[in-house]
């Protein structure tokens, strides 16, 4: 008898197992692509869910997995349906799961965009994964700023041959609204623009030579920026190299020499940068039209002036005399509100110039900085409108010049390790009007998925204005079926899916939601103490204190900078390194609880 | 042994033919190049703290080599601005570039100077060293000027450059492309 109720029950279980189903997952727990969570994403709250239940403020996104499960091969829809007046904006995006070559395992992270219904068949025929069972949707539930609080309720319906199944979702919408002004700027850097013909080869093959003048070109380097920009970030693309060559559309066209030297047509620059500084380039867009907060200028050692000229008078009559056309020229269009960054990247160890523009180590180096500063205040009015801003990456001798270029600097992009020596450097920096980023690198794919929030977490823990993700826009030569990891690409091309844009990824989408938060968060600074909001998350996040986000300043710093090693400066910021190694997945949702507990108190 | 050969088919090939004006006009720069560029200032450019580190490696610190990179300034501003004035003699975009042989590792050369156009058909983005080519050691051992088109499209005129010694201590690679590229190496 007991034999008889085993089989019985073991049908049973081997009937639900093999039903099929639509099931989700919070954002910080990512599927695979056979019906499992991804095993680093794994952890007691991250649970397959058979309704969702979710709260959000107004203003903002809130995102989730919805998934697809078949017991077997075969055809299949699936959509997302809210009570008709909620106002809720849907926005769905079919997840990539690329392998890896590392370590041989699906990842979904590229986000395609899709619509509901989506009619499709298992395996999914273009991901080429043989005996993959499920498939999963990224979803973003837009709230507008003007919804209405209370509760929503949708559902979503799968059909198949195995079966039909329903997944309820259900949405609290609270009268909190997410402000619209970042805590922390996210930006995004690149270089030059020839990748773009290299992931999107059948634009570069149609457009020929004139690609990089084409309409076409500008679109897709706007759309870069609209990406990034709806995410709630920058996007950084410098247009030199290290040895001074300047793309043509990354600065205006030049003629003449010495005293004669002068700008002879904007027409590639204005092309590129007009609806960039004007805001028009994001039109359409849910934070609407707003101009770029930052840019690379091209200027170098060898842009405008050459380096032929350097020490001499025409260096100078070259250098202040088409940086002040381009004062004059972005007075006369009205681009006010964007910090035009005089930046110098090059390193002398690719040989184009004898000092670093980029993380002095040796102290003089600093010469140049301040005879450039001399120079700038010879181009630019002092009462100029144009928001100049003159920018060093700084790491070894950031103390010292810290010191030696006040004045001169005015906007720090710091590494974060070395930053982390100096608690005090935020607000001494603030204090004289300057602005502070760190620099920090995209956390791969195998990592787990709440590990791109340590970013963002930690630049408003310590009190900075923002961060770069080094290089975000190469996600190396086969993202699909060889992947490299993707720590250096939040975005993918699209061209692969018939799209001329780029596509998000799962990391950008858990990014942009966890800066949402921080800026939700901090508007309760008035009421909690922003002390005390940065306590409690921390707490939340990995039980730190915001103390433990700092290192204590090594003795070997007293030395000069070209006696550390890199070693030097691995031991001296080992503390902080080991409070963020094991990041449990759902570290983030624990903040974001404190978050909505806030916000749900809010009348 | 393949690239020395596919080098010396290549040079031969070029030599061959009555140069166009494309290399006319580089193997011209090379010969001022040759002329002009003072050998013992070349020998002051990189720090002998940077060489003593050049080939040093450290599993903990990949970076050690190019971090202790450091030069001269006055005798690698001095020396770039005269290879400025060299690729100024060219009608079209052109580049002229510093390599020197390493002491006491003849299989290795290091490039010392670039320029504007970013143009070179033998550096590897980002070496600091890297292994002798033999065209360069052909140049270097002959004291003789040499044609090179490696690359399609591409020509390198490798004039050699001596100190007061009379000593080959230096090369320059006057470099083009025949249909420049203006969107490459911007990085």
């Amino acid at each position: 008898m007991l034999g008889l109720r085993c089989v019985v029950l073991g049908l049973l279980a081997s009937a639900l197992a093999a039903a099929a189903s639509v099931e989700a997952l919070p954002e910080h727990a990512r599927p695979d692509p056979f019906g499992d969570i991804v095993a680093v994403d794994r952890c007691p709250s991250c649970a397959w869910q058979k309704s969702v239940a979710l709260e959000a403020a107004r203003g903002g996104y809130v995102s989730f997995h919805l998934v697809v499960k078949l017991p077997e091969r075969g055809d299949y829809s699936v959509s997302l349906e809210f009570e008709k007046d909620s106002g809720i904006e849907l926005d769905v995006f079919r997840e990539w799961f690329h392998l890896t070559d590392r370590d041989r395992s699906y990842y979904p992270d590229a986000l395609i965009p899709v619509r509901f219904p989506y009619r499709s068949s298992m395996p999914e025929p273009d991901n080429r994964i043989e005996k993959q069972t499920a498939q999963a949707f990224w979803i973003d539930l837009w709230i507008p700023r003007d919804t209405r609080s209370g509760v929503y309720k949708g559902k979503s319906t799968l059909r198949s041959a195995a079966g039909n199944a329903e997944l309820p979702v259900e949405i609290r919408i609270l009268s909190a609204v997410v402000p619209d002004r970042d805590v922390i700027t996210m930006d995004h850097n690149s270089y030059g623009s020839s990748w773009l013909a290299s992931q999107y080869p059948a634009l570069q093959r149609r457009f020929g030579n004139r690609f990089f003048s084409s309409d076409k070109f500008f679109r897709l380097i706007h759309s870069y920026h609209r990406i990034f920009y709806e995410h709630r970030g920058t996007f950084h693309q410098l247009g030199y190299g290290h040895a001074g060559k300047v793309g043509p559309e990354f600065a205006p066209a030049l003629e003449g020499t010495g005293k004669r030297k002068h700008v002879a047509g904007w027409d590639l620059f204005d092309r590129h940068y007009g609806a960039l500084f004007d805001g028009s380039a994001f039109t359409g867009t849910r934070r609407g039209p707003r101009p770029i907060p930052f840019v690379y200028l091209p200027i170098n050692p060898e842009w405008p002036a050459s380096f032929l000229w350097w020490g001499e008078p025409g260096y100078e009559a070259e250098f202040v005399s088409v940086v002040s056309e381009m004062e004059r020229h972005f007075r006369q269009k009205g681009w006010t509100q964007t910090r035009m960054e005089v930046f110098f990247n090059h390193k002398k160890r690719y040989m184009g110039f004898s000092w670093d523009g980029d993380e002095v180590r040796f102290p003089k180096d600093d010469a140049y900085f301040l005879e450039y500063g001399r120079l700038l205040r010879k181009a630019i009015p002092a009462s100029t409108p144009v928001r100049f801003v003159f920018r060093a990456d700084v790491s070894w001798s950031m103390e010292e010049q810290f010191r030696k270029l006040a004045g001169v600097v005015t906007m720090w992009v710091a590494s974060g390790g070395i930053l982390s020596w100096y608690p005090e450097a935020p607000a001494m920096l603030h204090k004289r009007g300057d602005i502070v980023w760190y620099y920090s690198g995209p956390p791969e794919v195998s990592k787990p998925a709440s590990t791109i929030t340590r970013f963002p977490l930690q630049g408003w823990l310590w009190g900075v204005d923002g961060f770069i993700h080094w290089l975000a826009v190469d996600p190396g030569p086969d993202p699909w079926f060889h992947f490299n990891g993707g720590a250096t690409a939040l975005v993918y091309p699209g061209e692969r899916f018939g799209v001329e844009s780029p596509l998000a990824s799962v990391r950008l989408k858990i990014q942009r939601n966890c800066v949402q938060d921080l800026a939700l968060l901090e508007s309760f600074k008035e009421q909690r103490g922003l002390a005390g909001l940065r306590r409690e998350a921390a707490q939340r996040y990995n039980k730190s204190t915001p103390e433990q986000w700092w290192n204590p300043r090594p003795a070997f710093a007293d030395q000069p900078p070209y006696e550390w090693t890199g070693s030097d400066i691995d031991r001296a910021t080992a503390a902080t390194d080991r409070i963020l190694e094991r990041l449990e997945p759902d570290a983030w949702q624990r903040v974001r609880q404190f978050v909505l507990q806030l916000a749900s108190e809010e009348k | 042994m393949k690239r020395l050969l596919l080098s010396l088919a290549v040079v031969t090939s070029t030599l061959s033919a009555a140069p166009d004006d494309f290399v006319r006009q580089l193997e011209e720069a090379a010969r001022v190049a040759s002329i002009m560029i003072d050998g013992d200032l070349c020998q002051k450019i990189v720090t002998p703290r940077a060489m003593e580190f050049m080939f040093q490696t450290q599993p903990r610190d990949k970076w050690l080599a190019s971090d202790n990179y450091d030069v001269d300034d006055a005798a690698f501003t001095a020396v770039k601005k005269t290879l400025i004035r060299i690729s100024r003699l060219i009608s079209f975009p052109a580049d002229a570039n510093l390599w020197m042989p390493v002491a006491g590792r003849p299989d290795k050369i290091r490039i010392v100077i670039r320029n504007a156009n970013e143009m070179s058909q033998f550096w590897p983005w980002g070496a600091l060293y890297q292994n002798m080519i033999p065209a360069m050691k052909k140049v270097l051992d002959s004291g003789r000027p040499l044609t090179v088109s490696e690359k399609p499209g591409w020509a390198s005129v490798l004039a050699p450059v001596s100190n007061s010694l009379g000593d080959v201590v230096a090369l320059v690679e006057v470099a083009s492309q025949r249909s420049a590229d203006a969107h490459a190496n911007v990085k």
